[in-house]
């Protein structure tokens, strides 16, 4: 009797700890999500690429084939399932049957095909096209199956197809085909929410899908998409209870300070993968030495410089892949912040070390250059910052027309990407210009397992080559934020920035 | 009447095509480049090019001004490359968000400024007076985003009686239509009462020693009627003038005030397009707003004409 007692408790108890997150999960209720920008559309033809406020309500309304776990793993989203040819290069995606659009039209292969054509046809000049050069082709051999033919071998691509942004999301062909110009304020997609109404400037309403295939998941009835460009009332307006989660970044390190400190907001912080980093164009004077180079590197104090930006809230970095990678370097070979040993190697060099750094016109960009130019002098190199168009700065760089330029590594699930295309010596995106067999080797030997203790191994070989031919420096980590009210629960990790609210509920 | 409204219409033919001038030639100088922003990261040379040529942005400025104008003439402002919308569509969609809340301001700071001008005046040089004028003055040195900030921590997050943010459209609830505005009115009315408190002062001040006013007081008339009947009406031709002007101010404040209240208005649209290099809506807009600003002043211009029959028989 005592046992079986025993085992009825431990059952009951086992049955409260399953189940207590489920019966926390209150259903219903309306949440209002704050962001910083307009959203201008969601047709990739039109808009190009998707920014955080269009990948956050992407994530209501639209799905991609794969999504992220806890753990940055690829977990089943459109697609139930997958595999991969020997060589890495072919991958079968095999499609849920049991989709459809909002607009009633089945989701299936060949839709997952159409939108990808759409994007890849020359014709159409999508500044989309970019980001799906790695991918041939997209084949649709039968309604559930999807093929997808890459160029060089993946071997976690399943992870790339996961982000809520331009290229992966699916959106209904017969949709864009009926409503033409009008389809990129009247998108249709399969995600757990519906586009009641639209506002421009104002509001954006969305709200529960009723035949979503997996609608037991979804709690809140309803979200509200508010653009508040002003950084204080948007603040304010999460105080006052007009909003009940914000989009933050640590630019605004004050309302961070004080969010944290209240005890009715919570404050959702991610670690995410990738840098903010800078380069050296190695082919023009004084960057064709290495000495110079690493003096450069070696004048900055990331300290500083982060309390002088963001009060202290950067996360200093120092190899392309930081904290919110699985890629763990014992030894990244960053070389150390020494002014002293910097200033030797510009006297060493003996020639005036005068260059000029391209920085968005912007306070922020006028900021982070005066940061620099002063870390810079102190060791006696004299650089001239030069203000241009955000837009002007890729363009630069493609044309190699810069002597330093900043850049970004963006928080993707796996590094091979961005690896390959800023490192590898034959690389059309190789903007330093830098070749090395060594870190050609390496980056060929990562891509060519999957196994994550050799990957780690070969690209903690090519970080220590790059930290020490100082062709790229790394300044911070990607940290992303989110403010909200302390009820809101059940929003995951905010992976690339994305606040996904579309699982959250109130409690 | 009908002559002196020709003669006016006439003088703003060169006006407007100054301001479209202008505003073709500050969106052209703009730094950055359309056909580069258009193709992102894919801009290569030989791409950038090639939108260019199709853009017709290859063609020198001159050109491509007179191109323009043609199609503005011809009602076609352009099409948002970004949103696909057309100008004259997002400027239509955002123009009743920003009237309301100039009327909303503007008849605001009349109410604060009239009563409180015709009391300077009155007691002029006194202590009330002299308080008035001061804090006037005081209120000049603070600018709008201050203001707003203020407002907003007072009366929506420690009061918590009006919203911070956002706007309802009338047709949806009227009340909460004009709750949204009550913060973003005050705070330009702030920002304005002050001018029209000044003008109206000195002037009533003048007008209170005309003659005809001390026949007014002599015939034993309410001291309330002859300072609203008899002395206000000659009075408020400056701030008649100045109203005019301050419109032109509003718009500007306006656009500091709708990105902090989160109105969707054309200020709002302005700043967004800057962001964006939106070139298209750019121009638009701010073409838009200058052709209203000049069409306010000629408004302006006419209503001199019905207050003082001196300018309208063109012997003032």
């Amino acid at each position: 009797m005592k046992t079986m007692f025993r085992a009825i408790a431990l059952a009951a108890s086992a049955a409260v700890l399953a189940g207590a997150p489920a019966l926390a999960q209150k259903k219903g209720g309306t949440l209002t999500v704050g962001l910083e920008l307009d959203i201008p559309g969601f047709d990739p033809l039109k808009v190009g690429v998707y920014d955080t406020s269009q990948n956050i309500a992407a994530a209501l309304l639209l799905e991609t084939l794969v999504k992220l776990d806890e753990n940055g793993k690829a977990a089943p989203g459109l697609a139930a399932s997958w595999s991969h040819s020997d060589d890495f290069k072919t991958w079968t995606f095999k499609l849920r049957p049991d989709v459809k659009f909002h607009d009633g039209t089945p989701f299936n292969a060949a839709a997952v095909k159409w939108n990808f054509d759409r994007q890849k046809d020359p014709k159409n000049n999508c500044r989309c096209a970019f980001y799906i050069a790695g991918t041939l082709a997209v084949e649709a051999p039968d309604d559930l199956t999807v093929v997808y033919k890459l160029k060089d071998p993946a071997v976690n691509f399943p992870v790339l197809l996961s982000r809520p942004d331009q290229n992966s999301t699916i959106h209904s062909p017969s949709a864009i085909q009926a409503k033409g110009d009008d389809y990129n304020r009247n998108l249709v997609g399969t995600g757990p929410f519906v586009l009641k109404s639209w506002t421009a400037g104002d509001r954006m309403v969305v709200e529960r899908n009723p035949t979503y295939w997996d609608k037991d998941k979804i709690s809140l009835d309803r979200v509200v998409l508010r653009p508040l460009p002003d950084s204080q009332s948007r603040f304010a307006s999460l105080k006052s209870g007009e909003t009940d989660l914000l989009w933050a970044d640590e630019f605004e390190a004050d309302n961070i300070e004080r969010a944290r400190k209240d005890p009715a907001l919570q404050v959702l912080t991610y670690a995410g993968s990738g840098a903010a980093v800078s380069l050296f164009n190695t082919k023009v004077e004084p960057f064709d030495d290495v000495r110079v180079r690493q003096a450069l590197v070696m004048a900055l104090d990331r300290k500083k410089m982060s309390m002088a930006i963001t009060n202290g809230l950067s996360r200093p970095a120092s190899n392309p892949y930081g904290d919110g990678s699985w890629v763990k370097c014992k030894d990244d070979g960053a070389l150390p912040e020494d002014p002293k040993k910097a200033a030797a190697l510009i006297k060493e060099y003996g020639k005036p070390v005068k260059f000029k750094m391209l920085f968005t016109a912007t306070p922020r960009g006028r900021a982070n250059g005066q940061v620099l130019q002063q870390l810079w002098k102190n060791v006696g190199a004299e650089m001239e910052i030069e203000q241009v168009d955000q837009a002007t700065i890729p363009a630069r760089a493609f044309q190699r027309k810069f002597d330093v330029t900043p850049w970004r590594i963006v928080d993707f699930p796996d590094p091979d990407v961005q690896m390959f295309a800023n490192f590898y010596s034959k690389s059309p995106l190789n903007l330093a210009s830098f070749t090395n067999a060594d870190l050609d080797k390496a980056l060929e030997a990562a891509r060519m397992t999957a196994d994550e203790a050799k990957r780690t191994e070969a690209y903690c070989e090519a970080s220590r080559l790059i930290n020490q031919n100082a062709t790229w420096f790394f300044t911070f980590q990607n940290t992303y934020y989110a403010m909200a009210k302390a009820k809101v629960k059940g929003v995951p990790k905010l992976y690339g920035g994305v606040i996904d609210v579309s699982h959250a509920w109130l409690e | 009447m009908a002559k002196f409204i020709g003669r006016r219409l006439l003088y703003l033919l060169p006006v407007l095509l100054a301001v479209t001038l202008l505003t073709f030639l500050i969106a052209s100088l703009l730094p950055g480049d359309l056909a580069i922003t258009l193709l992102g990261d894919q801009a290569t040379p030989e791409k950038v090019e090639a939108l260019r040529a199709q853009m017709g942005l290859d063609l020198p400025i001159w050109q491509r001004y007179l191109l323009w104008l043609w199609d503005v003439l011809h009602g076609d402002l352009g099409r948002s490359f970004r949103t696909g919308e057309t100008v004259l569509a997002a400027v239509a969609d955002r123009l009743p968000v920003s009237l309301e809340l100039m009327v909303m301001a503007e008849v605001t700071a009349l109410l604060i400024a009239i009563p409180l001008a015709i009391l300077c005046a009155v007691k002029s040089g006194s202590a009330t007076d002299r308080f008035l004028t001061g804090l006037a003055f005081g209120k000049l040195s603070l600018p709008p985003f201050m203001v707003a900030i203020l407002l907003i921590y007072l009366f929506a997050v420690s009061l918590n009686l009006l919203p911070a943010t956002g706007w309802i459209p009338f047709a949806e609830d009227p009340i909460a239509n004009l709750r949204s505005f009550v913060l973003p009115a005050l705070t330009l009315a702030i920002a304005e009462w002050p001018v029209l408190m000044r003008v109206l002062r000195s002037d009533m001040i003048a007008t209170l020693q005309e003659d005809y006013i001390a026949m007014a007081k002599a015939k034993g008339l309410r001291p309330a009627r002859i300072l609203l009947v008899h002395a206000l009406k000659p009075s408020s031709l400056t701030l008649v003038t100045v109203t005019g002007i301050n419109i032109g101010r509003l718009i500007g404040g306006a656009l500091i005030v709708e990105v902090i209240f989160a109105l969707p208005g054309i200020g709002r649209l302005l700043v967004g397009a800057i962001y964006a290099r939106d070139f298209i809506i750019l121009q638009g807009a701010v073409l838009f707003v200058a052709v209203g600003f000049v069409m306010v002043n000629f408004v302006v211009d006419m209503l001199y004409a019905v207050l003082d029959p001196r300018i309208r028989h063109g012997r003032a």
